[in-house]
């Protein structure tokens, strides 16, 4: 894993992200296209904390319908981010429904752990192992504070705009991520340390 | 951050180099959402979020699928989809700019709530009120009392019996706002789900009372079910009233708020 900084990029694309939408509700396709690649890393790192492999196709759904409504959008770059995030969730928490699964970060167990191919070279081997790693730390936080967590962190949300995502309270939301991410840095720095720290910490609800 | 030193939440320390002390973990904080987000926590630069963003993120965004977006939106352009209604999750433009479009229909809206259940607060006090001047002239000590035909000549055990706490508070046996509490609550059983109804002070304020919106229901239904039996109470109080008019003294009543100066007939 490597520092690259990338939240703070999250946010300085905001002016950009508004101004590629703006041309795009014109009906600038190339200004879409510059929208989809803006979103689209934070949008398919949070589906990939809520339905694992399945993220890309859950992903492309959810383009389909952002394509489709983008009409009735109204917002800025941030705006942007959240709006395609509600639609994201929703379409995720369908999927979810589909497969009669928990709606937990929890897709990743069984099959994501095997994900690095013959195909790999190493390094893709080894980010794409930092990913399932951050992933599966990410899974053992309760849902409400995993949610959290992605959507301030990995899709680059405001406070309230998380909150509004997840149809709660921006206090909710807030102490949700703060305990999300107060606890993955405890299982960060416990890894390093001990074995028995972090296990039972997945289990509190 | 290691991990013998944590502790259960609310303990407040934030080990992440101590940036988000100031986010109290209590979620209670409704009515200032974007205002202390600058500080809120600084979710973006605490080192776990940055390393989980480098992580999570996609790097490669896939050519194929990205095509098919611009596919559909081609094809919802063609459709002329794209000039459709916003709808409210539609809206994310910042708060500032929401609210002042929809202000004069919140403001609208929040006054006619206001009406209803003002409204409906003064009927329901009309009714009790209405209900206890009924048990006023009958159960209340007052002056008119001896008048009454049925009451009937002092006898010497009578001073114990009404007491004070029956005949002052017996009339409204409980305080004017629980009455506006209950109104409130049965306006809440009416306009229940009906959005705007919830801008009103009336609500807020018996949100208050609940002690959060979500436990409204349960509060009133509490409420309502106390008023109820309250109710009941009343009717006893009435009739033991009654019986004790035909044999207590009602001026036996009145002499008890001085029990050290007996007085004379």
């Amino acid at each position: 894993m490597s520092q690259r900084g990338e939240p703070r990029r999250v946010q300085a694309y905001d002016g950009e992200l508004g101004a590629a939408v703006a041309r795009a509700q014109e009906g600038d396709e190339a200004a879409f296209a510059v929208a989809y690649r803006i979103v689209q890393p934070g949008l398919l790192g949070y589906l990939r904390g809520l339905v694992g492999n399945d993220a890309e196709d859950v992903a492309s759904d959810a383009w389909l319908e952002i394509a489709r409504d983008l009409g009735r959008f109204k917002g800025d770059g941030a705006g942007f981010r959240g709006w395609t995030a509600t639609i994201a969730r929703h379409r995720a928490l369908d999927h979810l429904r589909r497969q009669k699964v928990r709606p937990r970060a929890t897709g990743l167990e069984s099959d994501v752990l095997d994900l690095p191919g013959a195909h790999s070279t190493y390094d893709q081997a080894m980010e794409s192992l930092s990913t399932e790693h951050a992933l599966e730390l990410v899974a053992q936080l309760p849902r409400d504070q995993a949610e959290a967590v992605l959507l301030r962190v990995v899709v680059g949300l405001d406070g309230p705009s998380a909150a509004r995502v997840l149809g709660k309270r921006p206090g909710a939301v807030r102490t949700a991520a703060h305990r999300g991410l107060k606890r993955l840095a405890r299982l960060l720095g416990a890894e390093g340390v001990t074995d028995e720290g972090p296990r039972t910490l997945g289990e509190s609800r | 951050m290691n991990s013998s030193d944590w502790q259960p939440w609310g303990g407040g320390e934030v080990e992440m180099g101590g940036q988000q002390g100031d986010s109290t973990p209590s979620g209670r904080h409704f009515a200032r959402p974007g205002a202390d987000d600058p500080q809120d926590f600084r979710a973006e630069s605490s080192p776990v979020a940055v390393l989980l963003a480098a992580a999570v993120r996609a790097r490669d965004v896939e050519g194929k699928r990205e095509a098919r977006a611009v596919a559909a939106f081609l094809e919802a352009r063609e459709q002329g989809a794209h000039p459709a209604r916003t709808r409210r999750r539609d809206d994310w433009r910042p708060r500032g700019v929401r609210r002042a479009r929809r202000s004069l229909r919140a403001t609208l809206a929040a006054l006619l709530a206001g009406l209803t259940l003002g409204g409906v607060a003064v009927a329901a006090i009309g009714v009790s009120s209405g209900g206890d001047g009924e048990g006023q002239g009958r159960a209340g000590p007052s002056s008119s009392a001896p008048e009454r035909p049925g009451s009937t000549p002092p006898d010497s055990t009578g001073s114990s019996a009404p007491a004070p706490g029956a005949s002052p508070s017996g009339p409204s046996d409980r305080p004017s706002q629980a009455q506006d509490t209950e109104a409130h609550c049965r306006a809440f059983e009416k306009v229940e789900g009906r959005g705007k109804a919830m801008d009103a002070t009336a609500w807020q304020r018996l949100i208050d009372a609940a002690g959060g919106e979500s436990r409204v229901r349960a509060y009133c239904a509490e409420r309502l079910g106390v008023s109820g039996g309250g109710s009941e109470r009343q009717k006893k109080d009435k009739e033991r009233d009654t019986a004790g008019a035909s044999s207590d003294p009602s001026t036996a009543a009145r002499t008890t708020p001085r029990p050290g100066q007996p007085r004379k007939k």
